[in-house]
């Protein structure tokens, strides 16, 4: 959760406009979809690292990149084993376990998956989850519903946490040993409350919308957020040079 | 004026009636003090007033309750929301933004306030409460008083006549619930807001109310003056309602023949009751 969490700032990729920071998102991941070259994925994910850097997250992107290596080496075990053209490079009795072909479309495949997920990610540092909904609500006329769904569903992450630490709390008191190490045995112990868990949630949710319900949430249309989310040139910018980085990949 | 009429309800599934045939009438500018044992019906007495019954919660309504002439079995709870506003019992799961700003647009934006009009009101708002300062924090990282304070803001930037308030002091340290109560004294005195708090704490509401509902399973135990409460401190007793301890020092001293006056609620008027006896002596 902390990877993903916004940090306020105000840089230049900060200040975009947030439909153009989720455009930028997608074409971005778009790109290195397309690429079918190793080293401009390569390249790509580099890119993205010094990007998030003038925003003050390199290192945030750094250990983002280390998470994502960990998802694609265990995508690129399981690719390097399945595709067999090219040359054979292993084998043992006489049975072909891993071709070059195997060993270029795993890597590439891999590299792609982390090149996609990592702007997507780094998005999330810098928009804040509101800004995104109302942009989207103000500007392309997204169901405000929607957007109140998906902002009050990150609202409640952190409620969700910390009243599962209370009803914890409230179990250990009564004497349920829960720092275990046995996994099982910890599942047996967690796994009951939820019920609690999600009983109180399902109130609390009820609340919120009585509390929305109240203060005139029938009544809202795409227009009325206080907010306004202008486009500027800088928008127009990141937009032509991602379209000029998509040309760019599909010809390499 | 909010009017009720014989009005009860009875929550679906329900072994008996929240409400069971409530009578009263609430004026302009009404300073209230709701209390009485958990269970005895003070938040739905709430949600009566704003139409979340029976519009929100389904169950068996008789009766009626009139907001300003509107029928609020007629009239939607959004309509009613331009008179009465709530600030609810659970105030954390009452906000609908993570930042505080953002709180208190909500209202304003849906209500179609014009543009111009909702910067201005979410300064004044802002600055009537003195949360300046807290404009764009995280909600989630503001003490309870904070969070108090927010939902307040919330709901006065709305500029409903009447505001209802569920137990606000409930998760509060006894300051911040003094600074509640000054607060409500304020929109009240200041701003001719109708105030009606549901409030376990007895000695808060007889030092700041005008008038004092007890309910007990559902029907009113009492309705009076704050200052009558003092003569009826066994029916408050019999509810679990602490009563102010000066009151019991009254009485006390009122068993004994020291003193002869009227039972004194709050510590100025204890201040007065023991100076008296002093001098007699
Ligand atoms: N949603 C509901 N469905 C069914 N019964 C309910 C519901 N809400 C409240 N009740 C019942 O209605 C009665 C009155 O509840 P209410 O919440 O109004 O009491 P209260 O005086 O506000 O109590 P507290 O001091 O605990 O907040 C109680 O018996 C309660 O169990
Ligand atoms: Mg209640």
């Amino acid at each position: 959760m902390n990877l993903l969490q916004y940090q306020p700032g105000n840089s230049f990729l900060h200040r975009l406009n947030p439909i153009t920071k989720l455009a930028a998102a997608f074409l971005y991941g778009a790109a290195c979809i397309i690429s079918g070259n190793l080293f401009l994925v390569t390249a790509l994910i580099i890119l993205m690292i010094l990007i998030a850097a003038t925003a003050g997250l390199g290192g945030r992107a750094l250990r983002l990149t280390r998470n994502l290596l960990i998802l694609g080496a265990l995508m690129f075990i399981i690719q390097l084993f399945f595709v067999r053209s090219g040359d054979p490079l292993l084998v043992t009795g006489g049975f072909v376990w891993v071709t070059t072909g195997g060993l270029v479309s795993a890597l590439l495949l891999s590299l792609r998956v982390v090149a996609a997920m990592l702007p997507l990610m780094l998005l999330f540092a810098i928009t804040e989850i509101s800004d995104l909904c109302g942009a989207l609500v103000k500007k392309l006329h997204v169901p405000y519903r929607y957007a109140f769904i998906v902002t009050t569903a990150f609202r409640f992450v952190p409620l969700f946490t910390s009243e599962f630490h209370d009803i914890e709390d409230a179990q250990r008191a009564r004497g349920v040993e829960y720092d275990t190490r046995n996994i099982v045995k910890k599942v047996q112990l967690v796994a009951p409350l939820f019920v609690p868990l999600l009983t109180s949630s399902l109130r609390k949710v009820d609340a919120g919308a009585i509390s929305a319900e109240v203060r005139g949430f029938n009544l809202r249309t795409y227009n009325s957020g206080y907010q306004q989310y202008p486009f500027h040139l800088a928008d127009g910018a990141a937009v032509v040079l991602l379209v000029a980085l998509i040309v760019v990949s599909a010809v390499l | 004026m909010i009017q009720f009429n014989e009005c009860s309800f009875r929550y679906q599934g329900g072994s008996h009636n929240a409400l069971d045939g409530i009578s009263l009438t609430i004026e302009d500018g009404a300073f209230v003090g709701v209390t009485g044992a958990s269970g005895a019906g003070k938040s739905t007495l709430t949600y009566a007033v704003n139409g979340l019954i029976p519009h929100h919660f389904s169950g068996d309504f008789y009766g009626s309750v009139l907001v300003n002439g509107l029928d609020t079995v007629e009239v939607k709870p959004e309509e009613l929301s331009r008179f009465v506003g709530e600030v609810f019992q659970d105030i954390d799961s009452q906000m609908v933004s993570s930042v505080v700003e953002d709180e208190i647009l909500f209202g304003m934006e849906n209500f179609g306030v014009p543009h111009e009009e909702i910067g201005r009101r979410l300064q004044q708002t802002l600055s009537l409460l003195g949360i300046e300062e807290l404009r764009r924090r995280q909600i989630n990282s503001l003490s309870g008083g904070q969070k108090q304070k927010v939902a307040i803001a919330a709901i006065l930037a709305m500029r409903p006549d009447v505001i209802l308030l569920d137990e606000p002091t409930g998760e509060l340290d006894p300051e911040s619930s003094v600074m509640i109560f000054e607060l409500l004294k304020t929109l009240n005195r200041e701003f001719h807001k109708t105030v009606v708090v549901v409030e376990q704490k007895i000695m808060l509401l007889c030092s700041y109310v005008d008038r004092i509902i007890l309910m007990e399973n559902g029907h009113i135990a009492f309705d009076g003056p704050t200052a009558a409460v003092a003569g009826e401190a066994d029916l408050f007793r019999a509810q679990g309602i602490n009563i102010p301890r000066v009151t019991e020092l009254g009485e006390k001293l009122t068993g004994m023949g020291l003193y002869h006056g009227a039972l004194p609620l709050t510590l100025d008027g204890g201040e007065k009751m023991v100076r008296e006896v002093l001098a007699d002596a």
